[in-house]
């Protein structure tokens, strides 16, 4: 293993510290389980000296089900997510996203913020520095050129987290603390199409966490395809929330990870709802295709890719109307 | 000789280190505690293939912090496990190979500044072309990657055995097919590490490190430091694992070595993942036609194979693997006739070498999937197919392969029965099927690779006043459990207490010689050198208690614990009273056994025969049960039973474990294990990218020991840890087409070429339903 660079840390007690400690220097990173962030160190993709721990944090791990709904701090580990009575009940999706993160020593420290912050991914990033440099680097860190698509003037690396399309189904807004105080987004807001740096935030920006909405007969299920049965990012990941009438769809929503430089919140589903599953697979799997803008960022085809999330689409619909 | 107490052979004990690896006490290489240890890191080349220019090493040797820098001028000799196939050297000299090889080395005081000084290290070259496919390197007017092998052809290896002419048209059925293996590599849990400590006032070099082989790197050391070996120490700590990366000495160790003597001091290497598979030695990347011929009762009559397989940039033991391939195609069925072309082609692709099931792995995989696909064609029950081409034990085979001991009909009897096979095969639902994979392996290769005219294995018993045994040992365990295996060995013949027993193995100053831990060798070879000093133990001890018993040896019954005069158990004095009596006189006793495979079991007189030369074959059958997505492509393996013939289970648990981690491999590298490179450039250099199964893939494994009592193993035993690997990938190949109907030839059976080949049986059943004549039903 390469040994990680030194740095410095610093363990900010609340989250307006957090920020201020970002205010005064833009040129840090947020540390939370560390997951992703360190292995990313060690490879030299992160340029950085100083490291803000946000462990120390106690409402960042503020986890609260009311009658208004869910509200999830940003430091809440993924194993509780997976295993917490009422989201496994209500929010299925979610937790079933969290249970397929990794491994189980990676959730016991991996936390809902990091997960939704997490830096996109292509097999021409995630390398070793000197495998980088023998191959003139890239452009989404030390170089002018994306190694995916020669002739684009933007970074395709590929956004990976599966909560945000189990959040996205779900309705969740994030709250942000920033310069300003505290701010809510729709959580899809805070993503733009662009790998090299897909999160909207601000610098000084905290993510402090998500809050749901009460399940009000929404139903939902995440599912992802990926080589191995643990430990692989995926190589497309679906989150399906619908509301159903006998066995028609009332209500459906779509998002996927994986398939673009963010997490995608497939629209123009209204169209297809009041229908059952057969009357609309057809129309659904072309609204559905032409938002997937899969680029060969993986080992694995972009052409299996496209079709494994048609199929999964298709499977966790019929769960849920199945349940 | 068979086991007579029970005390050792055949007992379920943990590994005698078990306990120190599970508590995590083990101290591996890279936790040796050494503070005045300088940091090593290696420079490694950028190019796939070049010609080097210049290596300036001036800016990163001025950097404060950095002690030396070697380079290639500091190695002149080449080096290579096989004396005849030297051609590497631990930096590069004159040319550049393959992307990561080693071209200079830093000795710093720390991380951050041996790290720094790589960046400040300036390489100039001119570019070569380079190959990644053995085509390509084949093609005409490819540039050579070393002068003296034309045609980049490593070796071409040509056999025939039998007349195969006659052979195939003797056959009812004829059949050929090609298949592609994909390189796969050890993925060992530990990754590669390295202490070497230079005494500078002594010119003494003490060495840890990894290795398999200790004594080969003892050797090397030697030949590269162009010092005397005597001068050398090599110990091997606790090792996590081998399966075949570590049975040659490698760059880094080398390199290790040059950089403590120039740093005149201890230098610590700890390689990162991508370093140590960039170092490799896995298997070979294979493209394989095979051409069968049967009767119509399945009975072979003929067999016909050509290998070529992508070695990469250096020789390491490419020759074997070469032979191993085409020698393996005997030993395990009766074939009248077989002939073998084989191709080493070296490529601008990190060194291949040998790797669990060394050279068997990828051959088998084509004969078995081919010979389920002739069997299909015959309407006969693939096992059956099996059963009608058995041999007939003793027996020579048409290569000159002796199988003294054979337990293949028990391990089919015994996969079939346990798997259902007569009810359930070709009746499952559609989805889901099942097949069947057998293979062998050599316990233990009967041709050393350097002749010394000493002994294949020695073992050395030290016993003293505390009447404590120890077992010297310099066999390494690098977790397969041999040091288990030799003091079960041990405890066996002399019927004491495994309390009194220790065993100290792998260090160069103390224990005995040892070839090392490669062709499945120890248990046969070495565990049968300790039986011999365990005998000479005891005779000595049996002497002892003769005198004083006041009745001759003859009379004197060893209970292990205690001695006795025969028919009078009453008479009897304790292990510790014969020690003592043994000691007057002579103090501390040391005996030593030996073991040598006779020269007849060394095979037969062409060239290469000594390669598949063994003394027992294990013997493995494996029924694997899938299910398969037709969606997704995804194949989902649900069960698996292995019956495997390993002679004698000296511990039946360790042997569980054995074939758990082979079937496990073997699954591996049928679904989704796959060594990639793109322009040369290793992209799947990662634990997330090299895709191990994890524990989630992994089916239940049922096993079946089958013991067929080899004639010369130590107490029957044969080899077990390489022998079922290869049964496994054509197993699950055939399950997949008994599931879906289609028979896969390219390895890993990844989810894209399910779909290809689904889609092509589509059209092939569409093309075939139109072809079909029109009924007319108009007129009733």
């Amino acid at each position: 293993m390469e040994p990680l660079p030194n740095f410095r840390l610093l363990r900010p007690r609340s989250v307006p510290e957090a920020v201020a400690a970002r205010i005064a220097d833009t040129h840090t990173r947020f540390l939370a389980g560390g997951t992703d962030l360190l292995a990313n160190m060690r490879s030299g993709l992160v340029d950085t000296e100083t490291l803000i721990d946000l462990s120390a944090i106690e409402e960042l791990r503020h986890l609260e089900v009311g009658a208004a709904g869910l509200t999830i701090g940003a430091g809440v580990t993924l194993e509780t997510l997976a295993t917490d009575p009422a989201i496994v009940r209500d929010y299925a999706a979610l937790a079933q996203a969290a249970q397929g993160v990794a491994g189980p020593t990676h959730r016991i420290v991996a936390t809902l913020g990091g997960n939704l912050c997490l830096d996109t991914r292509c097999r021409f990033y995630n390398q070793s520095e000197s495998w980088r440099a023998g191959n003139s680097f890239c452009l989404k860190h030390g170089g002018d050129i994306c190694r995916v698509a020669l002739k684009a003037d933007r970074c395709y690396a590929a956004f990976s987290g599966d909560l945000a399309p189990a959040l996205m189904v779900l309705g969740a807004v994030a709250d942000i603390a920033g310069a300003q105080g505290k701010r809510v987004l729709p959580l899809s807001d805070i993503y733009t199409d662009d790998g090299k740096a897909c999160l909207m935030l601000a610098p000084e920006d905290l993510l402090v966490g998500v809050r749901l909405p009460s399940p009000d007969g929404w139903r939902s299920a995440y599912d992802k395809v990926r080589i191995r049965g643990a430990i692989d990012f995926p190589l497309t990941g679906v989150a399906v929330a619908l509301r159903r009438e006998g066995r028609r769809i009332a209500k459906l929503r779509i998002a996927t990870t994986a398939t673009e430089s963010q997490p995608i919140l497939i629209q123009g589903l209204e169209a297809l709802e009041g229908n059952t599953l057969e009357e609309m697979v057809s129309r659904l799997e072309k609204i559905v295709r032409k938002q997937l803008g899969m680029m060969e960022t993986y080992l694995t085809s972009a052409a299996y890719r496209r079709r494994a999330t048609l199929v999964i689409t298709k499977r966790l619909i019929q769960r849920l109307l199945m349940e | 000789m068979k086991p007579i107490k029970h005390k050792g052979a055949g007992q379920r004990i943990p590994l005698v280190d078990g306990i120190e690896k599970v508590t995590g006490r083990a101290r591996y290489t890279a936790d040796l505690f050494a503070p005045e240890a300088y940091v090593g890191r290696i420079f490694r080349s950028p190019y796939a293939h070049a010609e080097i220019i210049r290596v300036d090493v001036s800016a990163a040797l001025a950097l404060p912090g950095v002690i030396a820098i070697v380079t290639g001028e500091d190695c002149d000799l080449p080096y290579g496990v096989l004396p005849i196939a030297q051609n590497e050297f631990p930096l590069a000299r004159d040319k550049v190979r393959y992307v990561g090889e080693p071209i200079a080395a830093v000795a710093a005081v720390d991380d951050t500044t041996a790290a720094q000084a790589l960046k400040l290290i300036r390489l100039e070259v001119r570019e070569l072309p380079n190959y990644v496919e053995p085509k390509d390197a084949r093609a005409q007017g490819a540039v050579l990657l070393h002068a003296n092998r034309a045609d980049n052809l490593e070796r071409a290896v040509h056999h025939e055995f039998g007349d195969v002419a006659a052979g195939f048209a003797a056959a009812e059925l004829v059949r050929e097919e090609t298949y592609h293996c994909a390189e796969v590599s050890h993925a060992q849990m530990e990754p590669h590490a390295v202490m070497a400590e230079y005494d500078a006032e002594r010119d003494h070099l003490t060495m840890h490190t990894v290795s398999q082989v200790p004594y080969y790197t003892h050797l090397t050391l030697a030949r590269c430091l162009k010092m005397d070996a005597a001068r050398i120490r090599v110990i091997k700590p606790f090792v996590g694992g081998g399966f075949g990366a570590r049975v040659e000495v490698l760059n880094f160790e080398i390199i290790c070595g040059l950089l403590a003597r120039a740093a005149r001091g201890t230098v610590r290497m700890r390689l990162s993942r991508e370093e140590t598979f960039l170092t490799h030695r896995g298997r070979p990347q294979s493209d394989i036609r095979v051409r069968l011929g049967m009767k119509r009762d399945g009975r072979f009559t003929a067999c016909e194979m050509e290998m070529v397989q992508r070695g990469g940039a250096y020789g390491g033991y490419g020759i074997v693997t070469i032979l191993y391939a085409g020698a393996l195609l005997n030993g395990i069925y009766d074939i009248p006739a077989v002939k073998y072309d084989g191709y080493r082609v070296y490529t601008n692709t990190p060194p291949c070498g040998a790797m669990r099931g060394h050279g068997t792995v990828n051959t088998r995989h084509a004969f078995e999937t081919l010979l389920d696909a002739m069997a299909q064609e015959l309407g006969l029950d693939p096992i059956d197919v099996r059963r009608t081409n058995l041999l007939q034990a003793p027996t020579e085979t048409i290569n000159g392969l002796k199988v003294l001991s054979y337990g293949l009909p028990q391990c089919l009897d015994a996969a079939e029965r346990a798997s259902g096979w007569r009810e359930r095969h070709g009746r499952l639902p559609k989805g889901r099927g099942l097949g069947i994979g057998c293979s062998h392996f050599v316990s233990g290769s009967a041709k050393p690779i350097h002749f010394t005219g000493q002994p294949h294995a020695t073992i050395i018993l030290k016993l003293d006043f505390d009447g404590g045994i120890t077992i010297l040992s310099g066999a390494p365990d690098v977790g397969q459990g041999c040091s288990t295996i030799l003091t079960q060995a041990v405890v066996e013949v002399l019927g004491v207490d495994y309390s009194r027993v220790r065993i100290i193995a792998n260090d160069s100053v103390i224990t005995p010689k040892d070839n090392g831990a490669y062709s499945s060798r120890i248990t046969f070879m070495v565990g049968n050198a300790a039986v011999n000093a365990a005998e000479n133990l005891k005779a000595i001890l049996v002497d002892a208690a003769a005198r004083q018993l006041q009745v001759t040896s003859e009379q004197v019954n060893c209970m292990g614990e205690q001695y006795c005069v025969h028919g009078d158990p009453d008479r009897a004095v304790t292990f510790s009273e014969v020690v003592a009596e043994a000691l007057k006189g002579t103090g501390t006793i040391t005996a030593k056994g030996t073991f040598t495979c006779p020269v007849e079991f060394q095979g037969g007189k062409h060239k290469g025969a000594a390669v598949g030369s063994t003394m027992g074959f294990s013997y493995s059958a494996t029924v694997v049960e899938v299910s398969v997505d037709e969606e997704l492509g995804t194949i989902k393996v649900e069960k698996i039973w292995t019956a495997m013939d390993c002679g004698f289970a000296i511990n039946p648990l360790s042997v569980e474990g054995q074939i758990h981690g082979s079937v496990w491999m073997g699954m591996g590298q049928a679904l989704c294990e796959e060594t990639r490179y793109e322009n040369g450039r290793h992209i799947a250099a990662s634990l997330l990218e090299y895709h191990v199964p994890t524990i989630l893939d992994s089916p239940p494994i049922e096993t079946h020991i089958v013991e067929s009592i080899d004639p010369n193993g130590p107490f029957g035993a044969k080899e077990v840890s390489e022998g079922s690997v290869a049964s496994v990938p054509p197993a699950i190949v055939a399950a997949v087409e008994n599931a879906i109907g289609i028979r896969l030839t390219e390895l890993p059976l990844t989810p894209e070429r399910v779909l290809k080949a689904l889609a092509a049986r589509d059209r092939r059943q569409a093309r075939e339903l139109r072809a079909q004549p029109v009924h007319q039903h108009g007129v009733a």
